[in-house]
């Protein structure tokens, strides 16, 4: 069964290891933040803890292992990266794909993509059975607190995400986008409303403030919200033992699935006025990049027929300029003619036309077929 | 470079025989492509008598890039954005609209213009075009308020 030693669950890093006596620093970051957490010899022999009513106060008659840790407890914005889910902050997050764990308890895995926008932790509690599926799918038979805190570390996993897009500074991995670019990176961006904007770009995406700074879809708030759920939940379920201990029983599974679907639906969703002048703004800004013609071929460009200036082309006035370099052209100088007969210098119209392939006079396309 | 050519040509050519209500001025002598716009409210208008500062904005691919034109100055106007930034959409100046012939005194004033006329139907504040097309007097009332409050040199 599962050995009986005492864990050690490290604050700093959310680290959990074998409490080893005499030995209160953490193995994993050093820090001396520790606290040492009792572990029932048994704990499968607990009755799952998901009928409040029937089993009222199974915690109570041994040692529980959350007793005094409510996840929900912390869930402010400073306290997400502390507690059992290890944020990109912390824990064991400084390569690709860290992992802790020992055995029967606690694993801690925190994955995170070499540029850092993408982050996942997940906590799995084993408790003596090595190799069994993840408590997350069979909830029933497990005590819920494993996967409640699976979830939390997810979410504390998202939140960091986002702080860390909102951090300054934190887009500067990507060069400064011309505007032209600009286009090509709006291109993720109907996948970022899908993804809820956790894997996006959020320098893709340029709000037009139109009142003011617009919060930036204060998806953390979003977050919290859901989590305000959570706790209503919990508060349901929640009962003070005899001895005083907060014994936090599980929520409904069902009820907490479908919360998390909701959650997923919310990333397709706007509910404010403002929020869809938002996303429409963006795609009109989107489409106005997107809609220039595109580049003329070089040898398109070059193919082109040049031609000295003769009277007949300075017009009445007896000159002309270029319209691009709006330099005056002499007769006898060569220019470069477009099918629609409009002229430039070949190096003005080589310039704009290596960008798009329209006469910068009337838009003809150059391409004479059309 | 050629952009700096043709923009020094339009600018000597804007502060000779500068257009009507509008008058250009480098923001710092040495950079050619920031200029400080003062654009007089055209008259019948509720910005009439008022003094709007722009900003323009000319990129160094200029005139392969079209320039961007903003309004330092507060102004309560369906086509520009009631923020600090003040950036006014001017559909000449999209990329798929922009040509390199167009000048920049075209641009100046197609914007003076459209002070005059609003065109609330490619709006960027959109309560302030519904108010335009729904409510002109409530309009008229709130742009002049703004004019007095934000566009009158004390």
């Amino acid at each position: 069964m599962a050995d009986a030693g005492d864990r050690m669950f490290c604050h700093a890093c959310g680290g959990v290891w074998l409490h080893n006596a005499g030995d209160m620093t953490c193995p994993h970051c050093e820090s001396d933040f520790t606290e040492i957490i009792e572990i029932p010899p048994d704990p499968d022999a607990d009755p799952p803890p998901d009928r409040p009513p029937s089993a009222p106060a199974p915690a109570r008659a041994r040692p529980n292992p959350w007793a005094d840790h409510n996840p929900w407890a912390h869930q402010e914005d400073d306290d997400l990266d502390h507690g059992w889910g290890s944020g990109t902050g912390t824990g064991t997050a400084t390569g690709n794909g860290n992992g802790n764990g020992n055995g029967n308890g606690f694993t801690h895995r925190t994955y995170r993509s070499p540029d850092g926008r993408f982050t996942f932790s997940t906590t799995t509690y084993t408790h003596g059975f090595p190799r069994r599926t993840p408590p997350s799918q069979r909830p029933v038979n497990d005590p819920l607190m494993p996967m409640v805190q699976g979830l939390d570390s997810i979410f504390n996993g998202l939140a960091s995400t986002y702080r860390q897009q909102n951090a300054p500074g934190s887009t500067s991995s990507q060069p400064p986008t011309p505007d032209r670019d600009r286009g090509r990176t709006l291109g993720s961006f109907e996948f970022d409303i899908e993804a809820d904007g956790r894997t996006g770009r959020q320098e893709g995406l340029h709000p037009r403030d139109a009142d003011g700074p617009q919060p930036m879809n204060s998806p953390l708030r979003t977050l919290s919200d859901i989590l305000e759920l959570f706790r209503s939940d919990f508060g349901t379920n929640t009962q003070v033992g005899a001895d005083g201990v907060r014994v936090v029983t599980g929520p409904n599974p069902l009820a907490m699935l479908s919360t998390l679907l909701n959650f997923e639906r919310h990333g397709d969703a706007v509910y404010s006025q403002e929020e869809l002048d938002r996303v429409i703004s963006q795609l009109i800004e989107q489409n106005a990049n997107r809609g220039a013609p595109p580049p003329a071929p070089a040898t398109a460009i070059q193919s082109l027929p040049k031609k000295k200036v003769d009277a007949e082309m300075l017009g009445s006035e007896g000159r002309a300029e270029c319209s691009i370099c709006m330099d005056t052209v002499d007769l006898g100088t060569e220019v470069t003619m477009l099918p629609c007969k409009h002229w430039f210098h070949y190096h003005c119209i080589e310039l704009w036309l290596n960008q798009h392939n329209t006469c910068p006079h009337c838009r003809r396309s150059i391409d004479a077929s059309q | 470079m050629g952009s700096q050519k043709r923009i020094a040509k339009e600018l000597a050519e804007l502060v000779e025989s500068p257009p009507e209500g509008i008058v250009v001025k480098l923001a710092d002598e040495s950079n050619l492509y920031t200029w400080n716009v003062y654009m007089d409210g055209p008259e019948g208008s509720p910005y009439y008598n008022g003094k709007f500062i722009l900003n323009l904005s000319l990129p160094t691919e200029y005139p392969f890039k079209p320039p961007t034109v903003s309004f330092k100055t507060k102004i309560y106007h369906p086509n520009v954005t009631n923020d600090d930034k003040g950036s006014m959409c001017l559909g000449m100046l999209r990329a798929d609209e922009w040509k390199p012939s167009s000048r920049i005194q075209a641009v100046l004033q197609f914007a003076r213009q459209l002070l005059a006329e609003p065109m609330p139907d490619d709006a960027v504040e959109g309560r302030i075009a519904e108010q335009y097309k729904n409510d002109r007097k409530r309009y008229d009332e709130v742009a002049k308020e703004w004019t007095r409050k934000y566009a009158i040199a004390s």
